[in-house]
């Protein structure tokens, strides 16, 4: 059975429709207009327990609604959805106690008590076994560097320190599916770091699914195997993440540093472009079907005295930023599977 | 059956405990409330003696039960006051909502045990020592039978779940408003009137008390502190609770209902 099982999801809002000024918002009281807007179309996709998926997407493309939707927050307008065999929303409440959500701007901490009060009463919430908590309490402490944070209020914390008290929250009750919406929103790397190492943690010992969404490309390149990317509420890749890379990383950039300038008009194998040149700096970028990295490397090295040279691994970013401005669509679909 | 009742228990009890620690968070909050409610017992208590400067009774009211009634119940009055439509606001607009029902208990039990718990904390730290001030600044007197403290302590309980129901009621409104506050201000606005918690509904005209009879208002705090006062005798304590029982069992399957269709209007604001 799969963890998450989503078969032609579609969520309409009915929003409010007003016009600008005084006038509108008279307007507006009387005869209230609405307009309907399609936040998540006709989605499908299966997610096998264990997993870590990465699902991404540009502002308002109807991730959120997804995963309310998914958390049973939301009453889906039409398709299916089901979390470990229920309907999240029809079994609000058990499908609740199976899962874990972080919502990456708001907390389930209760703001005015130490945090240690806080995972004591959900504890007794998911009625965790006692040893079992204290067990794991331990851990979490552990990997998140909890220890001073555990008798600190929450109103009290830095981000970093509220988000890593989160995860504790989310994942002490050991839940099999986790949402976890931009848990690295405003942190530092080294925050990040060590939040990723935990989320990696219990992937591998509890076998827990975990769906992220985020706006982090670091994020997906250290925990995602797969990627789900929407646009419009619609599904616009589903595959491995080496694939995305392989397919969209077609250009790759290679930066030399030379004795002394190198010499205008430069004779560079097809599909080589100069991105930059400083005095002993050469920044090229090259179509890899086209040619190799150590012919433009040789090609550079015949015309100039190269002291040193780096090449830069595809830059998930900018696949990102190429997909999302239509890509896919004169792409071939041989990777992943494109809707 | 018995266990299942013993583990929710167990929950709801856990989240009662941790209202009194929350409590103890706001110290100056406190003090300005204290302050507050001492000033409304000594302009009330004025009030009521100024109006029986010029006649013994008032509505078939003599001033020593008047003054004692109305004493009591701005005791009283903290103890079914919870704020509820605005929390609810506060839940929707902000989405803090989302992270309610993604919680694997009941959300209306849930806010019931936190009313209840902060009600009891109320009793102890607020109503406890303004008990005292009255007793020793105004001349407030309390019953010595314990049937009564018995009886209005069953009827605050019965009357507490009536209105908690009545107003999660009003408060699922908000999941399609997605605003709280005209709300509350109306609530509250009727509240102070047809709750008894300014002049005993007993003086009221006729048609005011017809309306106060089909709000639970009164229920919460009329129908307690008239118990506690004398205003309505120990005889009719029966009577009195077995309507709150009525109201109960009218207006908790209703707002069970009411919230199970307005959770499905919920839209949870900001991404």
């Amino acid at each position: 059975m799969s963890a998450i099982s989503v078969q032609n999801l579609t969520k309409v809002y009915r929003i409010a429709d007003k016009e600008p000024g005084l006038k509108g918002s008279l307007k507006a009281l009387v005869r209230p207009q609405f307009k309907e807007k399609v936040a998540v179309d006709n989605l499908s996709f299966q997610i096998e327990p264990g997993e870590i998926v990465g699902y991404i997407g540009v502002n308002g493309a109807g991730k959120s609604t997804t995963i309310k939707m998914l958390t049973g927050i939301l009453e889906p307008s039409g398709g299916k959805v089901s979390v470990m065999g229920r309907d999240p929303h029809r079994q609000r409440v058990a499908n609740a106690r199976e899962i874990g959500v972080v919502f990456g701007q708001r907390t389930q901490l209760w703001w005015d008590l130490a945090l240690i009060e806080s995972l004591n009463l959900i504890a007794k919430i998911y009625e965790i076994e006692p040893a079992l908590y204290k067990q794991r309490l331990h851990e979490f402490t552990e990997t998140l560097e909890l220890g001073e944070l555990l008798r600190q209020p929450i109103r009290s914390m830095s981000l970093g320190q509220k988000m890593r008290a989160e995860l504790a929250a989310t994942l002490i009750h050991d839940p099999k599916v986790v949402y976890l919406d931009e848990p690295t929103i405003g942190l530092d790397v080294v925050v990040k770091e060590r939040i990723r190492a935990f989320i990696k943690e219990r992937n591998r010992i509890a076998g827990t699914t975990v769906i992220l969404t985020t706006h982090d490309l670091g994020d997906i390149e250290e925990l995602c195997q797969r990627v789900i990317m929407i646009d419009a509420g619609q599904k616009i890749y589903d595959g491995p993440l080496a694939a995305i890379k392989e397919r969209f990383g077609k250009y790759r950039t290679i930066t030399l540093e030379t004795a002394h300038a190198a010499p205008a008009g430069l004779a560079l194998p097809e599909g080589v472009f100069i991105e930059g040149q400083e005095e002993s700096k050469l920044v090229l970028r090259f179509d890899r079907t086209l040619t190799t990295a150590s012919q433009v490397a040789a090609a550079v090295m015949a015309q100039a005295e190269v002291i040193d040279f780096n090449l830069a691994e595809p830059d998930l970013e900018s696949i990102v930023k190429q997909i999302y401005s239509g890509a896919l669509s004169t792409a071939t679909p041989e990777v992943g599977s494109v809707v | 059956m018995f266990s299942l009742l013993r583990r929710r228990l167990s929950i709801y009890g856990a989240i009662m405990a941790l209202i009194p620690k929350q409590f103890m968070q706001y110290s100056a909050w406190f003090w300005a409330e204290m302050i507050g409610q001492v000033l409304a017992m000594v302009i009330v208590g004025s009030f009521w003696r100024a109006v029986y400067a010029s006649s013994t009774t008032v509505g078939g009211l003599t001033a020593d039960s008047t003054i004692r009634y109305i004493l009591l119940a701005q005791l009283v009055a903290p103890l079914v006051r919870w704020g509820m439509i605005l929390e609810m606001g506060g839940l929707v607009s902000q989405g803090g909502v989302a992270i309610e029902l993604t919680r694997p208990i009941d959300m209306q039990a849930r806010m019931f045990a936190q009313g209840l718990a902060a009600s009891l904390t109320n009793l102890i730290f607020k109503s406890g020592p303004l008990a005292l001030f009255g007793w020793l600044f105004l001349g407030l007197t309390f019953p010595t039978d314990p049937l009564t403290w018995g009886a209005f302590l069953i009827s605050w309980l019965l009357g507490f779940a009536a209105l908690f129901c009545f107003d999660w009621i009003i408060a699922c409104v908000v999941f399609y408003t997605t605003e709280a506050w005209g709300l509350h201000i109306l609530r509250e606005g009727v509240a102070a009137f047809l709750s008894g918690a300014l002049i005993p509904l007993a003086m009221m005209p006729s048609l005011l008390q017809k309306v106060a009879a089909v709000v639970p208002f009164g229920q919460a705090l009329y129908v307690p502190v008239g118990l506690l006062s004398g205003l309505i005798p120990l005889s009719g304590a029966p009577k009195a609770w077995l309507i709150q029982i009525a109201w109960i069992v009218v207006l908790l399957p209703l707002s069970r209902f009411v919230f199970s269709r307005a959770v499905r209007a919920v839209t949870v604001q900001g991404g």
